[in-house]
């Protein structure tokens, strides 16, 4: 059944058919630059790591040479999936399934009992039979890992480098990564939504003095600044004074080295499609957003602090601790209640998941429709919704 | 032969105690036709001591830069031009001068993201100095990662201007020098921090495979560049193999193209038949001579120019047969697969062989 009520730029049924998904997945995951993992995750040569990049699986590997290369993780002979999640590989990449055999280029090397099963197959070398890997991109952007399903992908400068001078300055690579469990990533959570309106929630300005007057009120929502670089959003606030006058002591991690003081903050940017950043006065992090259905996302927050010992952040945490900033900010739910009820959690991921989540219940009743649009506080919406639009659009009238 | 201009020279300045940089002031109408890559040479033409003699030497100049053409002459021991380049020539001096050429280049353009790496020895730094300067320039986005090996401390050349892009690019110039025959003194402990940062030894494999690993690169499109003196470009290149570097990502310019007859190897009198110029002609090749030598001794016009293997003016199509080549510093594996020679450098390996020029 289709819909015909729209949300800004989009049609509702962008959020919640299969169709829309397909779309999307074909048109924008698989014909971008997309997130793969920070630097660090591919460290040593011969180190692995697989990723789902839209309808491509690819896997980023580094050589001995120190460059990373990147192959569909695919075996040339049947399809079968070559290399699992992460890993290290010693000299060649077997196919599971025949035993086929490729060097660390991506390169056919051998070939069980080709003589008598291939009799036909090429006359050649091996590697000259048209059945090596097939190629992908893989670059290296602020400290992330990003690829693209082509060999002679665009430069990751040309679909970046209008953002770039807005970001941050911090510099991730420097950072280490900060993990409640050994192996698993800051956050991770699937999210009964739609990406689009994860993606939303996170570049609308309106919302922050209102869903989380309490939990993130320690930012000065009415000096934010935002805009477009490309296809990409930019933000960035400053502290509210109390906290910026207090914020050696108050900061909750070692405070950022390469932030400077009359630019304390948080610059918040998201990058085309599905990969934001928060980078704050005392930590640095990834928010990519997976989708997964038309009404499942799973987000994936990865977060960096201070390359610092132990002591210096026991020391912080001690004396955030005792700042009396905590005491007014940050830490209020929007209601009083039962810790369990996300609206009185005092933790903005769960107010935000549960606005998102509320949302994209909505969207199929019949009675839904989108009343009004702010025009500054939502005015990112409504842009981020022509860009879908755009990139669906120019790729679906040629077929 | 390639058509030569007279250029004057604006500047000659003394780099370090054996070398020279020497300017040319191109005339207006001439910027055009010389119009270079960062990379590639110039070609000059002496008449010393009677002898007309050609040696192409790498442009140390910057494209993208408000500023002459330059190259830098290191004096080879017992080089008859450089030599005479480090002692005779004089500001006013008229040089007959090709244009700029050479595949040695790197293909600057503003929105590439890429990490280069610099290998260079000796005067083979005037290439590189041309591509290092190009591309911090050019390419805001990239990293230079770059390593300079020189005898001694005070045979490096261009040593004030490379410390000073080290200034200005501190974020995404890497500089490492390195020096084979140090000179450590007492005094040395009052040096700067700057002056003491010298690896010793050699551009050789263990250094090659230090600097990669020391420096992998951040952005991941990445291209080696080597430019140097013997073995240094042969032992770098197969150190960068070792480690699995694509060839199509290296980038080599050898100054050392210099004639050598080989008695040694090929055939007495092999039959040669050569298309040229509408011509069909057949001669015999003397043992040991090049095609090229062999046309041009029969009173043939072949073209032909640095006769260093370098120039690419002399190559023509082997449609039979088989040659050597005593030096090949300019056709690619894959023009030699497809049967390209340079005929300057070519000795028959066949009785029988087959070429044919390009038409004019």
């Amino acid at each position: 059944m289709t819909n015909n009520k729209m949300m800004h730029a989009l049609p509702v049924d962008a959020y919640t058919l299969q169709k829309w998904f397909d779309l999307e997945q074909k048109h924008i995951f698989s014909k971008t630059w997309q997130f793969a993992g920070l630097v660090e995750d591919v460290t040593n040569p011969g180190d692995y790591i697989s990723v789902q990049a839209g309808l491509n699986n690819i896997f980023i590997i580094k050589g001995r040479d120190q460059r990373l290369r990147a192959f569909h993780n695919m075996c040339r002979h049947r399809g079968t999936q070559l290399l699992r999640a992460v890993g290290k590989s010693k000299k060649a990449i077997t196919c599971p399934y025949h035993d086929w055999t490729y060097d660390l280029e991506g390169k056919l090397i051998s070939i069980p009992k080709k003589e008598e099963e291939f009799p036909d197959l090429c006359n050649k070398e091996l590697h000259d039979c048209g059945l090596n890997l097939h190629e992908a991109s893989v670059d290296v952007f602020k400290g992330m890992l990003f690829v693209h399903p082509k060999k002679n992908a665009p430069s990751i400068m040309e679909f970046f480098g209008e953002v770039a001078p807005f970001l941050g300055p911090h510099i991730p690579e420097e950072l280490i990564e900060y993990k409640q469990k050994k192996d698993e990533p800051f956050y991770v959570k699937e999210i009964h939504a739609n990406w689009k309106i994860i993606v939303e929630n996170y570049i609308d300005h309106y919302h922050l003095a209102h869903l989380h007057q309490g939990t993130l009120n320690m930012y000065d929502h009415s000096k934010a600044e935002f805009g477009w670089a490309g296809p990409h959003y930019w933000f960035y606030e400053p502290l509210v004074p109390e906290y910026l006058e207090d914020v050696k002591n108050a900061a909750p991690y070692p405070l950022i080295d390469k932030m400077p003081e009359d630019k304390m903050g948080a610059y918040v940017p998201w990058l085309f499609p599905n990969i934001g950043i928060t980078e704050s006065e005392s930590a640095w992090n990834t928010f990519h957003v997976l989708p997964l259905s038309p009404d499942r996302t799973l987000v994936t927050i990865r977060s960096k602090t201070m390359n610092v010992s132990e002591w210096e952040y026991t020391k912080q945490y001690t004396k955030s601790m005792a700042s009396k900033v905590w005491e007014i900010y940050g830490n209020r739910g929007k209601y009083d209640g039962d810790k369990n009820d996300p609206m009185a959690s005092g933790d903005f991921m769960l107010e935000d998941i549960y606005a998102c989540e509320q949302q994209q219940k909505s969207l199929s009743s019949p009675m839904f429709s989108v009343g009004a649009q702010a025009q500054r506080g939502e005015y990112a919406i409504g842009r981020f919704q022509e860009e879908i639009k755009q990139w669906i659009e120019k790729y679906r009238d040629n077929e | 032969m390639s058509k030569l201009y007279l250029l004057k020279i604006l500047e000659i300045k003394k780099e370090t105690e054996d070398s020279v940089s020497v300017s040319f002031d191109v005339p207006h109408d001439l910027h055009d036709i010389f119009n270079y890559k960062a990379g590639q040479y110039l070609t000059l033409k002496f008449n010393i001591n009677g002898e007309e003699v050609i040696r192409s030497y790498s442009l140390c100049s910057s494209p993208v830069f408000d500023e002459p053409l330059k190259i830098g002459v290191k004096r080879v021991k017992n080089g008859l031009v450089s030599n005479h380049i480090n002692n005779n020539l004089k500001v006013d001096d008229l040089v007959e001068v090709m244009p700029p050429n050479g595949r040695f280049f790197a293909d600057v353009k503003n929105n590439n993201y890429k990490t280069y790496y610099l290998f260079s020895a000796g005067s083979g730094i005037t290439p590189i100095l041309s591509i290092l300067h190009t591309v911090l320039l050019t390419e805001e986005h990239s990293y230079v990662y770059m390593i300079y090996g020189n005898r001694t401390e005070n045979s490096i050349m261009f040593k004030a201007e490379l410390e000073k892009l080290q200034e200005d690019y501190a974020n995404r110039f890497i500089l490492i020098h390195t020096v084979s025959r140090p000179k450590s003194n007492w005094s040395d402990l009052w040096k700067s921090l700057n002056e003491q940062t010298f690896r010793k030894g050699r551009v050789d494999t263990q250094a090659v495979e230090w600097f990669v690993k020391e420096y992998p690169p951040y952005a991941q499109n990445v291209e080696y560049y080597i430019c140097g003196p013997g073995t240094m470009i042969e032992n770098t290149k197969k150190a960068l193999k070792s480690i699995d570097v694509p060839d199509e990502r290296i980038f080599i310019e050898s100054f050392t193209g210099l004639n050598k007859t080989n008695n040694s190897i090929g055939m007495e009198n092999a039959k040669l038949i050569a298309l040229l110029n509408d011509e069909k002609i057949e001669i015999a090749v003397p043992k040991g001579k090049t095609i090229l030598r062999t046309l041009i001794d029969a009173g043939k016009e072949p073209p032909y120019f640095c006769e260093g293997g370098m120039c690419l003016t002399c190559m023509c199509k082997l449609k039979n047969g088989k040659v050597h080549m005593n030096n090949n510093l300019s056709l690619t594996d894959k023009e030699v697969e497809q049967g390209y020679i340079l005929s300057c450098q070519s000795i028959p390996l066949s009785d029988t062989l087959e070429i044919e020029y390009p038409k004019k």
